[in-house]
């Protein structure tokens, strides 16, 4: 079970970290492109900025979201993988993909429309985070539960 | 249906809101409507009549303290959702003699009905419906988003229209940008043509309407004697901003401001850049300023030459002075009447506040002894 909590919240870090990253390069590949000083520190600098702001100082904390988001989905496909033979990493990944879609998709339904989180404004960045959720899932899928088999099937 | 006349002692005044700088004892506010469903724009025909917008589509009429309870009709169908529908109403400088005015709105597109544009229109008011529309302003391209349209509207001395348009939400990179009309001041005739010393006219990619541009959703404009343009603009998370206008200025969102993004992530880690205007004033945190007028009227003397700026949150008016192009002190007035949607005077040198939400009023703000006779609190809808 602890192992089970851990792989659980490491596959929250990375789908938090891409995230936010993603949010945060994105925004500084634009500034860059109109010949804003961006170099170096001020990428270090905005990344770690991003990573505490849009996790604790934000209308609603990300990693708070994706949190639900994975759980919802991973018991999801805990249940799911009872009877279904597909192999778990590719569940857990289709699962973290779903979560993030769900995410991006009904945030701006509930909200007129508006895409608060800044990287999902583009088709491209929304197909980015659901990715980031698939590589998070993939993780979690791929990891050995306590009390079963290591086998990965 | 008799609406208790409100009057509150100027000494609640003081107290509640930090009045420190007014020292007159003789204040007197009345509610000269409510039931408003969102209003959004004022316009005075004269000091007994006044127009007023609701967000929801309707274009109203009050006249001698009385709501006239039919809307005024021929107004163009609006899109009302989020943050768009009916928005500015302003009258012709010519109105007296040739009944016209302009509104602005949001509206589904004619072609793809599931985007939006901010429009502009011309109409002539005869008795209590608009004749004669014609469409002189829409923005491009359309959006998805019902949110940051800007939509105020005011005219210059040379008698041509600024409008502004705001970012969309979605779309603010945008606002860099010379090939569209998010988040930028526009410039036209008021037959919808452009200008011939236009900024923007003949630089090649650019729409020609352009005045200004870098702005978020700007809801405050006024127009000085002087000519100065002062004009407002919501930030994200903190960052609002009072700026000084000059034609075919940088104002610099979204690339520079003092804002963060609402997810808490930033928007720019610079503040200032070369090229880039800064405001006379922002705030942090944020005010939502949402209306602004330039108090030049006699009843109020202490507060002459300021602006005075509608805040929805926390829900007040700032009165911003004004020396050399600069903010040099603000002061908060009004702070017990909830979010104020816009502020304006009246011709005889009362402020108008009209409040924001679904139950909005319309509330007059005089000196005692020296307010009109005009009947308040009557309200017939």
């Amino acid at each position: 079970m602890i192992k089970q909590i851990q792989a659980f919240l490491t596959s929250l870090a990375i789908a938090t970290f891409l995230l936010v990253t993603h949010t945060t390069i994105t925004n500084l590949i634009w500034l860059n492109s109109i010949n804003m000083p961006v170099d170096l520190g001020v990428v270090v600098s905005s990344i770690t900025t991003d990573l505490v702001g849009m996790n604790f100082r934000g209308a609603f904390p990300a990693i708070g979201l994706i949190f639900v988001g994975l759980l919802v989905a991973f018991v999801t496909a805990r249940v799911i993988s009872i009877w279904s033979g597909m192999k778990k990493t590719y569940l857990y990944a289709l699962a973290g993909g779903v979560a993030l879609l769900a995410i991006v998709v009904l945030m701006p339904l509930a909200f007129y429309h508006l895409d608060l989180i800044a990287g999902a404004r583009t088709l491209a960045g929304k197909a980015y985070l659901v990715f980031a959720g698939m590589i998070a899932g993939y993780y979690f899928g791929g990891h050995p539960r306590s009390g079963g088999s290591n086998e990965i099937n | 249906m008799k609406l208790t006349n409100v009057r509150f002692l100027w000494a609640s005044l003081f107290f509640c809101s930090g009045l420190a700088a007014s020292s007159d004892d003789s204040i007197q506010v009345d509610v000269l409507a409510e039931g408003l469903d969102h209003p959004w724009g004022m316009a005075f025909i004269s000091n007994e009549e006044i127009l007023l917008t609701e967000l929801s589509g309707n274009l109203r009429r009050l006249s001698n303290g009385v709501l006239n309870p039919a809307p005024i009709a021929g107004v163009p169908a609006v899109m009302y959702a989020g943050q768009g529908g009916l928005s500015e109403v302003l009258l012709d400088p010519n109105f007296a003699e040739n009944g016209l005015l302009y509104l602005s709105f949001s509206a589904a597109d004619t072609d793809l009905p599931k985007l939006n544009r901010l429009n502009v229109i011309q109409a002539r008011l005869d008795d209590n419906t608009l004749v004669d529309h014609k469409t002189i302003f829409q923005s491009d391209p359309p959006r998805k988003t019902a949110a940051h349209y800007g939509a105020r509207l005011a005219f210059l001395a040379d008698g041509t229209l600024l409008i502004t348009s705001g970012d969309g939400f979605n779309y603010r990179e945008m606002a860099q940008a010379l090939d569209n009309h998010f988040g930028k001041i526009l410039r036209i005739n008021s037959d919808g043509s452009v200008p011939e010393d236009n900024p923007f006219r003949n630089t090649p990619g650019a729409l020609p309407e352009i005045w200004s541009y870098g702005h978020r959703n700007l809801q405050g404009l006024v127009i000085a004697d002087d000519g100065t343009v002062y004009e407002h603009e919501h930030g994200p998370k903190g960052g609002d901003e009072l700026n000084v206008i000059r034609p075919g200025d940088n104002y610099g969102w979204p690339a520079i401001t003092y804002g963060v993004d609402y997810s808490g992530a930033m928007i720019s880690p610079f503040t200032e850049q070369a090229g880039m205007e800064q405001p006379i004033k922002y705030w942090v945190p944020s005010i939502a300023p949402a209306g602004m007028t330039l108090y030049n009227a006699d009843m109020f003397p202490q507060w002459k030459g300021s602006l005075l700026i509608a805040a929805m949150v926390p829900g007040d008016v700032r009165r911003i002075e004004i020396q050399d192009n600069k903010a040099v002190n603000e002061e908060v007035l009004f702070s017990e009447f909830g979010r104020i949607r816009n502020v304006a005077v009246a011709p005889d040198g009362s402020v108008i506040l009209a409040t924001d939400g679904a139950n909005g009023k319309l509330i007059r703000v005089s000196a005692k002894g020296l307010n009109p006779e005009v009947p308040t609190g009557e309200v017939d809808q």
